[in-house]
């Protein structure tokens, strides 16, 4: 199993949606999808893992890295649609502490759009 | 290369990366009557053989690394085998700062904490040029037995 992703662009921000399994193999797939959406000052993404099955530490690596580069960048990045399972590591990882998330695609527009 | 009986998994992949999501699928399979389990064991499982290939041996190709389940007696013990070089991450690996702030986080050390805290019991052994990660967890209660 591998990752896909998908980029759309919305009015508050660009959008841009991974699915399958985030681990040590594909995260590299993500970095190269995700960190150039966030080089521009203010830029917005919103990052839907509603599709992803599965993370490991690789891939809140990157997220972490994401999250970083927005904040230097005075952007915003939101994560929303985190699966139960997924949810979880990130919670171990004292991320949901440090990152902004939202349950739906819907609800993380409108946290952008505010 | 698997061999399963319903209560002993063994499991022999090749020491890359991409190796590790057909484990997973073996673990989900073997642990099915436990899928949130099966979900935390492959998390570990993922972490240990991840850092064993990109630290332990560097990518270096021709390794293989075993792992075996056992369900016994309301546990479910876990070994993983490898050649790497003598690595005991339970001792050698710092736990990640949860409590820091965005800008001080750093990704360093959060998959052996994922195996401390998930894991009810852990450790490394070195036997005949071999690391030895022996990982134990008590099953759910109510733990349908298997056949």
């Amino acid at each position: 199993m591998a990752i896909t992703t998908t980029l759309a662009n919305l009015p508050e921000a660009l959008l841009l949606q991974a699915s399958g399994r985030l681990d040590g193999a594909t995260s590299p797939e993500l970095e190269k999808a995700l960190l150039p959406l966030l080089a521009d000052a203010g830029s917005r993404v919103l990052l839907d893992l509603a599709a992803l099955d599965y993370v490991s530490s690789a891939g809140l690596r990157i997220i972490l890295m994401a999250a970083k580069r927005a904040k230097q960048a005075g952007g915003r990045f939101v994560l929303c649609g985190l699966q139960p399972q997924v949810s979880e590591v990130f919670e171990m990882s004292g991320f949901t502490r440090i990152l902004e998330l939202a349950p739906t695609v819907a609800d993380g527009r409108a946290l952008l759009a505010g | 290369m698997t061999t399963s009986n319903g209560s002993v998994l063994e499991y022999r992949l090749s020491a890359e990366l991409t190796a590790i999501a057909g484990l997973a699928e073996a673990v989900t399979a073997f642990l099915a009557a436990w899928p949130h389990l099966a979900m935390q064991v492959n998390l570990c499982l993922d972490e240990l053989l991840t850092n064993t290939i990109t630290h332990g041996l560097k990518g270096e190709p021709g390794h293989e690394i075993r792992v075996g389940l056992a369900l016994a007696g309301g546990w479910l013990e876990i070994a993983i085998t490898d050649d790497a070089p003598a690595f005991d991450p339970f001792a050698e690996v710092p736990e990640p700062d949860l409590e820091a702030e965005l800008d001080a986080r750093t990704p360093g050390g959060l998959g052996v904490h994922f195996v401390r805290s998930l894991m009810d019991d852990y450790r490394v052994v070195r036997e005949g040029g071999h690391n030895r990660v022996l990982l134990r967890k008590q099953l759910p209660d109510g733990a349908p037995a298997p056949h």
